[in-house]
């Protein structure tokens, strides 16, 4: 335990180190306790956030906007909780990529404890961040309060996954009033848990169906090269496998409904959708239940 | 005036050899037993004397000693009245003592005289015939279920008197003695058919799959997707019990009291499924008087855990030695005994607590709660079950639909042809394993040999889902089912790869 605590650092407001984005807000915090790194101001960043109890398609879209935008050495800053967060934080760690997790608890204890791995992981490959001492336990109000963190440390909010009344919501609107820009992944209309995003958008939020639309709006351009390896893949498959492929989109679809859709054997579609899989065109999400990997 | 009577108590599910010893002689009248007795066979004193009385057999006041010889067990059951009886009236010297060391007898009585069914009669019969003797007294209705063993003369006893007659009379026995049923072998015809089964296509598949390796199947998915319906129609798509695992079966349920089969061994594969609520000992078998549990009375059938996760942990730790060495040993103070238990194990689970996830638009679990739920299962138990498989969210179309779906005997065809091809290739001598799912790892690399093309596809798989090296030989071992579902020696790439479909996802999949 004592371990744990010296390994967080405080920083006043008033040492150099303190992040000049919080400064230039009202009713930031005196100081922040920090294990790990502080992210680095030079460098742009992103705050990743949305609902806890996502969904897959959220969760492969958090991933790929966190890993893409890692890759572009853009930081991506969230709130390690569940769903949407974590997937974020994970995806930014995959692609080799900085990141940072503000939480609503003192920065030696892991909220959710579930998070035990990732909590590890960002220490080593970024930072844990907060304004409440080392042994503060989670309490309900510190969860929005932190979001004021996670917006001013960014230079722009993108919000995957949000129900018509979310936290997430409350991060966006501080991120508005501290002047910065918004995005929010559009869903299916009918999806409650895309209410919110809808509701971002058409309020004039910006439109996030790729992570080029975020690089653009940071002034980021990487070099481009992904293009041409998703066209050699595409090549390789075979007809049958083609056929199948065809049907896989990013919303899961189930074994079940492929059966009926391919017309192939049960045993056939299986091998098929392992193959494809193995060729990293598929990804299977839950038992039986397959996306389309970007 | 002394005599000695043949009987058998049942220990666990084996029949022993108790001698029944009697003496009346002059002396205050009463009536000892002794033999380390439970109450119950004490209390043959009671309804013995008072059967003697309504068959209508004057019973002296005279001093009576019975003992039940070795005295070193303790004797349960109500099994003994008959030969207590018996020894009472070659004592008194009604019935000859000629012929009475040829015959053993088992027997509960009324209080009329009649005699009642008793449990293990299977067993007491087959130690007669191990012990050559020539013939054999049962319950009436306990006759044919002793007489499948064949060589030995299986009389069924109705009441006292019926007793007194056969033992009076043996030129009588041979016309008395039950006709042999031989085993016909033929097809039993199950309740549940696949054919009432709509969609789910996915899973019958896998369902095939590991009726024909004899794999542990586990299914996931929402509640009321059909996932008890598929269980309980797994015994019809695996061939018949042969006359063997019959008898084996048999065995555990006529010490159990349970043969449900008036005509003689059970001929349909048993289906457990017991409730999640159940201790250790129940699924095990045990207690004081160690009776065999729900995995024994599985044996060469299904055991069903529905709702897996619910399952105490303690229960399910239980499966995990019974589940490699296809018995299950029971060591009590009171002695130890061992039980089949070559069962196939089918469990089913929800994906979750509420049971909708990934359907974000009902499923309220956190993925920490989700994860937790999954952690619920251990791991080495996961490791023992070869195939898993989602059942299908039903549309209403499935549901109404009449549509015309394969039936059980159709699949069982199929089933039946790869067991087969199995049997021909562990049939050699020192191969003690029969089915694919028994393969031993050191046997992997002669029964599941691979070509270098479906070795680089194994290594891709391996790289890809960072699979352990127990994970690998169930892939190989469900692809040689699927290679001789599809008569094939050879283990190809489409084998290989729809194995890899059927393993048990790593919770970290599930919990993100």
């Amino acid at each position: 335990m004592e371990n744990k605590i010296e390994n967080i650092r405080y920083i006043p407001r008033s040492d150099s180190a303190y992040p000049e984005r919080l400064k230039v807000h009202k009713g930031m915090p005196k100081g922040l306790y920090v294990k790990g790194r502080l992210p680095d101001p030079k460098r742009p960043s992103v705050a990743i956030v949305g609902a806890r109890r996502s969904s897959s398609y959220g969760n492969e879209t958090a991933r790929l906007f966190a890993k893409e935008l890692a890759r572009a050495q853009v930081q991506i800053i969230s709130g390690m909780a569940w769903g949407i967060d974590g997937v974020a934080h994970y995806g930014a760690l995959e692609a080799g990529g900085d990141t940072f997790a503000v939480l609503g608890c003192g920065a030696d204890i892991c909220y959710p404890k579930g998070h035990q791995s990732l909590y590890e992981k960002l220490v080593k490959k970024g930072g844990i961040l907060s304004e409440y001492a080392p042994g503060m336990t989670p309490r309900p109000g510190y969860f929005p309060a932190r979001n004021r963190i996670i917006s001013g440390l960014s230079d722009l909010v993108l919000v995957v996954e949000a129900k018509e009344k979310s936290g997430s919501l409350i991060t966006a609107d501080l991120a508005l009033e501290q002047g910065k820009d918004v995005y929010a992944v559009p869903g299916r209309r009918s999806d409650s848990l895309s209410r919110g995003c809808l509701n971002l958008i058409r309020q004039g939020a910006g439109l996030a169906d790729c992570p080029e639309v975020i690089l653009e709006a940071l002034g980021v351009f990487p070099q481009k090269n992904k293009q041409q390896n998703k066209e050699q893949t595409k090549i390789l498959l075979a007809k049958e496998e083609n056929i199948v492929y065809s049907w896989i989109r990013l919303q899961p679809v189930s074994l079940e409904e492929l059966i009926q859709k391919t017309g192939f054997p049960p045993g056939t579609l299986r091998s098929l959708l392992v193959g494809l899989e193995l060729k990293g065109c598929i990804r299977e999400i839950q038992k039986n239940d397959y996306i389309r990997t970007d | 005036m002394f005599s000695t009577i043949r009987s058998a108590a049942v220990i666990g599910i084996e029949a022993c050899p108790v001698r029944v010893e009697a003496d009346i002689c002059d002396g205050l009248p009463q009536f000892n037993m002794v033999g380390d007795l439970a109450p119950e066979v004490r209390e043959a004193a009671d309804r013995v004397r008072t059967a003697l009385r309504n068959t209508q057999i004057l019973f002296p006041p005279k001093k009576v000693t019975v003992n039940l010889a070795p005295a070193h067990f303790r004797k349960e059951g109500t099994r003994f009245d008959l030969p207590v009886a018996a020894a009472l009236l070659a004592a008194l010297r009604i019935i000859p003592e000629n012929f009475l060391q040829e015959v053993l007898m088992i027997g509960e009585l009324g209080l009329d005289g009649s005699v009642r069914p008793v449990s293990g009669a299977l067993q007491t019969v087959l130690l007669a015939k191990e012990l050559g003797l020539k013939t054999c007294l049962v319950p009436r209705e306990n006759a044919k279920e002793g007489a499948v063993t064949g060589g030995i003369q299986v009389i069924g006893i109705g009441s006292l008197k019926e007793l007194m007659e056969c033992l009076l009379f043996p030129d009588t026995w041979e016309r008395r003695a039950e006709s042999v049923k031989t085993w016909k072998g033929q097809t039993v015809s199950y309740p549940e058919d696949f054919r009432e089964i709509n969609g789910q296509k996915g899973v019958r598949r896998a369902a095939e799959v590991a009726a024909a390796g004899m794999h542990n199947f586990l299914m996931v998915g929402s509640p009321g997707a059909g996932k008890t319906m598929i269980a309980k129609r797994m015994p019809s798509i695996l061939p018949d019990l042969t006359l063997e695992e019959s008898l084996e079966v048999s065995m555990v349920y006529s010490a159990c009291g349970l043969m449900t089969n008036k005509e003689g061994l059970m001929e349909n594969r048993p289906f457990r499924a017991p409730h999640h609520t159940i201790s250790p000992n129940g699924l095990a078998g045990g207690g004081r008087r160690i009776r065999p549990g729900e995995i024994s009375l599985a044996t060469r059938g299904i055991l069903f855990l529905d709702e897996l996760p619910e399952f105490s942990r303690g229960a399910l730790e239980v499966l995990r030695q019974p589940l490699e060495e296809r018995r299950v040993v029971i060591s009590r103070t009171s002695g130890t005994c061992i039980f089949p238990a070559h069962f196939q194990l089918i469990a089913a689970m929800n994906p979750c607590r509420c049971g909708y996830y990934p359907d974000r638009e009902r499923c309220r679990c956190l993925p920490g709660e989700i994860s937790q739920y999954l952690h619920r299962i251990s791991r080495p138990l996961l490791d023992r079950i070869d195939i898993c498989a989602e059942t299908a969210r039903i549309d209403y179309k499935d549901l109404t639909g009449q549509k015309e779906n394969e039936c059980s005997a159709s699949i069982r065809s199929r089933v039946e042809a790869a067991r087969k091809m199995q049997e021909a290739r562990y049939s050699r001598p020192g191969c003690r394993f029969h089915f694919n799912s028994q393969l031993p790892s050191a046997a992997l690399g002669e029964f599941c040999s691979l070509g270098s093309e479906e070795q680089k596809i194994m290594e891709a798989a391996f790289e890809t889902y960072h699979l352990s090296a127990r994970a690998y030989h169930r892939i190989l071992k469900v692809a040689r089912t699927i290679a001789d579902l599809e008569g094939e020696l050879k283990i190809r790439t489409g084998h290989l790869l729809e194995a890899v479909s059927y393993r048990v996802l790593d919770q970290k999949f599930w919990g993100e």
